[in-house]
């Protein structure tokens, strides 16, 4: 079930006895209403979420010891079934699979791409923790709590039938206090237990746990009783001893992006990605194609990652979380802090899974406590509704041309749209789909009556595809994605737009704009930079622009030959034309990061205003939506809430190594 | 309006000169010369001595440094406003580019003793002059860091 504080405290007066010889009847109870029954069971030496056929399966009389990198099962001095507490085994397991078929394409007699309709028997989860719960509800908001939503997710999480249990003991590893999440459990559930001697203390937290628990042979509670399971788990909130000073880590760790600690954590970490495997919220994936050999049919399947793999922030032109540092700080101040600014709470439980499963005694509560500090509130963009949103669906587009630009980038013209795509905006991108290859992001740079154009560099497998891709074949839309260009901000001010490389096909349909409004604006200016005079882009918009006189067009090559009477010199040389008062400017800038920071200092250092400055920021992106996590930049998924961001809404983390 | 006048006026409009001081201003313009120079020519090659400075009035010139198999490069155009030989600014050094133009061309350009004995004979024009040379240099610093890291590549 999902969570319902009604439903809750509707069940709150019905509590009742069951004893433990009679636990079987629970689980019989649970398995005769069709559902297959999870919970805990010992295994290999640890207490894991398996199939549980009878109260035999169930870990009866044993106890954990919890440390830092260290767990170990041992026989208690008592019959407690639930006398130890979590596991390796995140409930995630079961709602969010860490292998799950997400697409199937084929281009044989047709082509498509088919969705597989997500798959979610009705199931009993038996045995889950306070944090455990919390974690399940963080796991909400990520994939059902936005504007885009992990369908998979919802049926699993819908079929899910909640048996909740409160600890009444802890590990040393536990801090469930420290984030608020437990030991009390406070619903989420259809059914409760507290352990106490003899047995179970239980009562039903939703209509559907009501009628389990009318099966039961249970009897009234005595006050004794209900004492003693209050009593137990407060001897856990107790014997957990005080609670870390949480309020406002999240603020006081942006404060601290370069302490050296961060070094000397990532030292001793040895990337095995335990942490994010164990945690029962972490929720990045990528995507592997299985294709046959001929490439007519292929699988989608979506795969658990870590922000710990090398080449998990990877793209074209370099990996953005290079060094083991930046991947432990981005996991870190993730959990800590910018989960707050995207989901609206922390992304940690206090579980303690990610101490105890960590090889080499790394305590996220040491981390927290040596790394201090705060940055406002973000304001998020809107975006437009997109079509095709989720991952593994498609909008299928014909390409109706393919225009070379340079010996690596093409230009193709897709027509045949969904009309959501002509009502893209300039900024905004599209994943790109073919059967076999991984679909990529790309900026729609221009927008037709019927058609739009996306200008595509042949850098990895799929855009190589798609610049040999020929008139008439077809392709596999998700968009428009992101958010746009604001070009309204710039409406009597002199608007300037500095693109560098191929950062000018996103800022194509801008100056388009630009160019058909060019009596809104003080004055229009296009700043362009590439390499060499081969590598620039648009040859003919930019003379067509130039003829306009709407814009002032002026380009620069960092490097020519004796033949080139143009322009030589990086961008920011560019700068130096600019004669008017930058107070009234508002820039849009795009390129490679290192580009648009050089071009951000010079574009601030002649007075243009940081909160008039535009960038779209480029990651790595597999879902587009928000839910893989790759592309994600402090605070933000650039997918989602960007690619364009207002400078000053960026802050610290733009142009920052190893975010 | 006379010649020195037109070329105060054109220092004027330009991110170097318009932060001179008017009395160097007045000064350069008098201890240099108004010259023309046609598309393609060469001004200064690569190894010469750097005997004059100029700063260009109005056209383009590319520096070029040769590259061996590569034939001349051009590192960097030189617009209106900034200048070209610098290096005459100090005693006995090289021409570290060769400077051509690469449109019809014309610069205020000062014979490097001159500049240098009115340099250090007239602190005013030195405290003028020496900041905008030396925001010159460190533009073109800044601009070859960021073409020496290739950022369009890959």
């Amino acid at each position: 079930m999902i969570t319902s504080p009604a439903q809750d405290q509707a069940a709150a007066a019905s509590q009742c006895f069951l004893a433990r010889e009679d636990l079987g009847a629970l689980i019989d109870a649970v398995r005769d209403s069709g559902r297959r029954l999870v919970g805990p069971t010992v295994r290999e030496g640890a207490i894991v979420y398996d199939e549980i056929q009878t109260a035999a399966d169930l870990p009866v009389g044993w106890r954990d010891e919890q440390s830092a990198g260290h767990y170990r099962l041992e026989r208690s001095t008592d019959d407690r079934v639930f006398g130890y507490t979590v596991g390796p085994t995140p409930w995630k397991r079961f709602t969010f699979p860490p292998n799950l078929t997400i697409a199937r394409a084929h281009r044989t007699n047709t082509f498509g791409f088919d969705q597989p309709v997500p798959d979610a028997p009705p199931v009993a989860f038996l045995g889950v923790r306070a944090c455990e719960l919390a974690a399940l509800a963080v796991q909400d908001r990520v994939f059902l709590g936005g504007q885009f939503t992990d369908e998979d997710y919802r049926a699993r999480r819908s079929a899910a039938f909640i048996i909740a249990v409160q600890c009444t003991t802890s590990s040393s590893t536990c801090f469930c206090t420290s984030m608020g999440t437990g030991p009390e459990v406070h619903g989420g559930y259809d059914i409760l237990l507290t352990e106490i001697d003899g047995g179970f203390v239980i009562q039903a937290g939703s209509t559907a746990g009501a009628a389990v628990v009318a099966k039961l042979p249970t009897r009234r509670p005595s006050h004794a009783e209900t004492g003693a399971a209050v009593d137990n788990v407060e001897a856990v909130r107790t014997g957990m001893g005080e609670p870390l000073p949480m309020a406002g880590v999240g603020d006081r760790l942006k404060l601290q992006l370069d302490h050296p600690r961060w070094a000397q954590v990532a030292e001793r970490c040895v990337e095995c990605g335990n942490c994010t495997m164990a945690c029962p919220t972490c929720f990045c994936t990528s995507v592997v194609e299985r294709s046959d050999l001929d490439g007519k049919s292929c699988t989608t399947e979506r795969q658990w990652d870590t922000c710990f793999d090398v080449g998990f922030a990877k793209v074209a032109g370099g990996d953005f979380r290079a060094r083991p540092r930046d991947r432990y700080r981005q996991w870190l101040t993730h959990k800590f802090s910018t989960w707050w600014d995207q989901f609206g709470s922390s992304g940690c439980v206090g579980c303690g899974r990610c101490i105890t499963w960590c090889p080499v005694r790394i305590d996220v509560r040491e981390e927290l406590s040596a790394i201090a500090p705060p940055v406002a509130p973000i304001a998020r963009p809107v975006a437009v509704e997109p079509v095709a949103a989720s991952p593994g669906s498609y909008s299928i587009a014909r390409v109706a041309s393919i225009r070379s630009e340079t010996g690596d980038t093409a230009t193709l013209t897709l027509t045949d749209l969904d009309p959501a795509f002509l009502a893209g905006r300039p900024g905004q991108f599209v994943m790109v789909a073919l059967p076999a290859f991984p679909a990529v992001p790309i900026s729609m740079s221009r927008f037709r009556a019927n058609a739009i154009e996306l200008t595509i560099r042949a850098v990895g497998p799929t855009s190589t595809a798609l610049v040999n891709l020929h008139p008439g074949a077809r392709v596999g839309l998700r968009g428009p994605l992101g958010t746009f260009w604001p070009m309204q901000e710039a409406y009597g001010r002199h608007a300037v737009v500095v693109a560098g490389g191929v950062g000018l096909p996103p800022l194509r349909g801008l100056v388009d704009a630009l160019v058909a409004n060019h009596d809104r604006f003080e004055s229009v200016s296009l700043f362009y930079g590439s390499r060499t005079p081969e590598d620039q882009l648009y040859c003919d918009d930019l003379e067509a622009w130039s003829a306009s006189k709407a814009i002032d067009v002026t380009v620069t090559v960092d490097r020519a030959g004796p033949d080139w009477k143009g322009r030589v010199g990086v961008v920011t040389t560019l700068f130096d034309m600019i004669s008017w008062d930058c107070t009234k400017v508002t820039a849009f800038v795009v390129g490679p990061e290192r580009m648009m920071q050089a071009s951000v200092q010079g574009l601030l250092s002649k007075g243009v205003p940081g909160d008039r400055i535009h960038v779209s920021m480029e990651r790595h992106m597999e879902c587009g939506i928000g839910l893989c996590g790759h592309c994600q930049m402090g605070g933000r998924f650039v997918c989602k809430d960007g690619p364009v961001f207002r400078l000053n809404d960026l802050g610290a983390m733009f142009n920052r190594e190893g975010i | 309006m006379d010649e020195y006048a037109a070329v105060i006026a054109t220092l004027n409009h330009t991110w170097f000169g318009a932060e001179l001081s008017p009395e160097t201003q007045q000064r350069l313009a008098r201890l240099g010369e108004l010259q023309d120079f046609e598309a393609d020519e060469v001004i200064l090659r690569e190894g010469d001595d750097a005997r004059e400075m100029g700063i260009l009035l109005s056209g383009r010139l590319a520096l070029q440094t040769l590259v061996p198999e590569r034939g001349p490069v051009t590192i960097l155009s030189v617009e209106p406003g900034d200048i070209f030989g610098w290096s005459a600014v100090l005693a006995d050094t090289k021409a570290q580019s060769t400077v051509v133009a690469t449109q019809v061309s014309k610069a205020l350009v000062i014979e490097g003793t001159t500049l240098r004995a009115a340099l250090k004979e007239d602190h005013a024009l030195a405290a003028s002059l020496y900041p905008q040379v030396l925001k010159a240099v460190a533009r073109r610093l800044r601009s070859t860091r960021l073409q020496l890291l290739d950022l369009f590549a890959g």
